[in-house]
């Protein structure tokens, strides 16, 4: 395993996802992902965890790959039902270059992820984001768990209030979690505010600058994965091009 | 028959350290049992196993004979009441009328007369009725705790677990608390109670658990 300062981490993350949207054929892509695994596994980070950890997101993504293949005409059918296309070759690649896509940028944001969120926060400080900014990120990051949390806890409330989530009708269902949704928000939104409190009562914004005991430090390693990586993105990007003018 | 009959369960968050181990015990239908231990053994994992929030890893959970697991989650609240050691994670309504009458709105075979009366009487005992119409996230935290007791109190469940129930809540509310209790102890329902409280647990329970490394031990 290999411990990489968070900037070279963000950086990582810049030029992938920046050529997962530039790059449009299958095979680019399917490097770019495979670059992507081999940073992720050179951080030590469980894959098979995180697809199971993430499943139903794959799940959303393999829908809207499907809906993107049938709706995307074009190319030859595959499948076909009484002369309607059904599959085409064009929407079986856009549908796949989906799936690519989307899990270039999981896999990217799971690079992010391993490191603390503070010191993400600190390598961004260091980047030259103003720290307001930087700890806007933190608590952006964090207010996604809370409401995950707050909204979990208030399906728990309403099945132990005697609500069967299961057997309801779905019409009955979505208006139940429409209505428990705005509390949710709410109580997340109230624990937001509770923590920018906090931070204003630690001394938050009272000073142009911040002192940290976090100190951030590239190493020779850190320098050379931005070079490999930024080098090996912008092969892919140069034969991608190459090959379609 | 025991009301709840916990099998030897045991408990982790992350599949390695077990939180709860070999724990097994049994309450009866009536009984009103204290549960004591030291901050992070566990004495809410273990009332979220009873309450089937969460799965035990190993062993059963038994609520009137039946496995927990076979169990849906508001069966489960239909017969047991639970207030969560904060409050304001039950609170899910616009309204404090509407937390109050959650578990009435689906049901037609009720007299709706009856049961607003009902609610009413409750939030006049809780001193809530003024807020009727308030937003439940308005209200203070001592407010949110006796709008949960009052709703969970309301329903009529056999059995009800209240964990630190006293916390935010003065001595004349303890005093209102403790007179709730021992309303559901005349109506013969049991109740199970986590609390540092010692004078409080004495005067409430009959028996204590002790939640420790090596499970649970009654006093």
């Amino acid at each position: 395993m290999i411990s990489l300062d968070p900037r070279t981490k963000i950086i990582t993350v810049l030029i992938i996802s920046s050529a997962a949207i530039i790059l449009k054929e299958l095979m680019y892509l399917f490097f770019l992902l495979l670059l992507t695994l081999f940073i992720c596994k050179l951080l030590s980070i469980s894959l098979f965890g995180a697809i199971k950890k993430l499943r139903k997101l794959w799940i959303f993504f393999l829908v809207l790959a499907l809906i993107q293949s049938v709706f995307n005409p074009g190319g030859e059918a595959i499948i076909g039902i009484r002369g309607i296309n059904v599959l085409t070759t064009n929407g079986l690649i856009s549908g796949t270059s989906i799936i690519l896509r989307m899990s270039i940028i999981i896999f990217s944001a799971l690079i992010i992820a391993s490191s603390p969120v503070l010191e993400t926060v600190y390598g961004l400080i260091a980047m030259r984001l103003p720290y307001e900014i930087a700890f806007m990120v933190l608590l952006a990051i964090k207010f996604l768990p809370l409401f995950k949390e707050e909204f979990t806890d208030s399906i728990i409330a309403v099945q132990l209030a005697g609500e069967d989530l299961k057997r309801i009708p779905l019409g009955q269902k979505l208006s139940l979690y429409t209505y428990i949704l705005t509390p949710s928000v709410i109580k997340a939104l109230g624990k937001a505010k509770y923590i920018s409190i906090s931070m204003e009562c630690r001394g938050f914004r009272s000073y142009p600058n911040r002192t940290s005991y976090c100190r951030l430090k590239m190493k020779k390693l850190d320098y050379l994965v931005i070079l490999l990586v930024s080098l090996l993105s912008f092969a892919i990007i140069a034969f991608h091009f190459s090959i379609i003018g | 028959m025991s009301f709840y009959m916990i099998d030897s369960i045991a408990f982790s968050y992350n599949n390695k350290d077990n939180i709860l181990k070999n724990i097994s015990f049994s309450i009866d239908y009536n009984q009103h049992i204290g549960l004591k231990g030291h901050n992070g053994l566990g004495k809410t994992t273990l009332v979220k196993l009873m309450l089937g929030i969460l799965k035990p890893k190993h062993g059963d959970i038994f609520l009137e004979g039946k496995n927990i697991r076979d169990i849906s989650l508001s069966d489960i609240g239909k017969k047991v009441g639970y207030i969560f050691q904060n409050p304001e994670k039950q609170l899910f309504c616009p309204t404090v009328w509407e937390q109050m009458n959650f578990s009435y709105r689906n049901c037609e075979s009720i007299d709706k007369n009856r049961i607003e009366e009902k609610l009413m009487r409750y939030l006049e005992e809780f001193d809530l009725r003024k807020y009727k119409d308030n937003s439940p996230f308005t209200l203070s935290g001592g407010e949110k705790q006796r709008l949960v007791l009052a709703s969970v109190l309301s329903r009529d469940v056999d059995f009800l677990i209240l964990d630190e129930p006293t916390i935010g809540l003065d001595i004349l509310r303890t005093a209102q608390l403790g007179k709730y209790l021992n309303k559901l102890r005349d109506e013969g329902k049991g109740y199970l109670i986590i609390s540092h409280d010692k004078g409080f647990l004495s005067t409430h329970v009959e028996k204590t658990m002790t939640l420790g490394a090596k499970g649970v031990e009654f006093s």
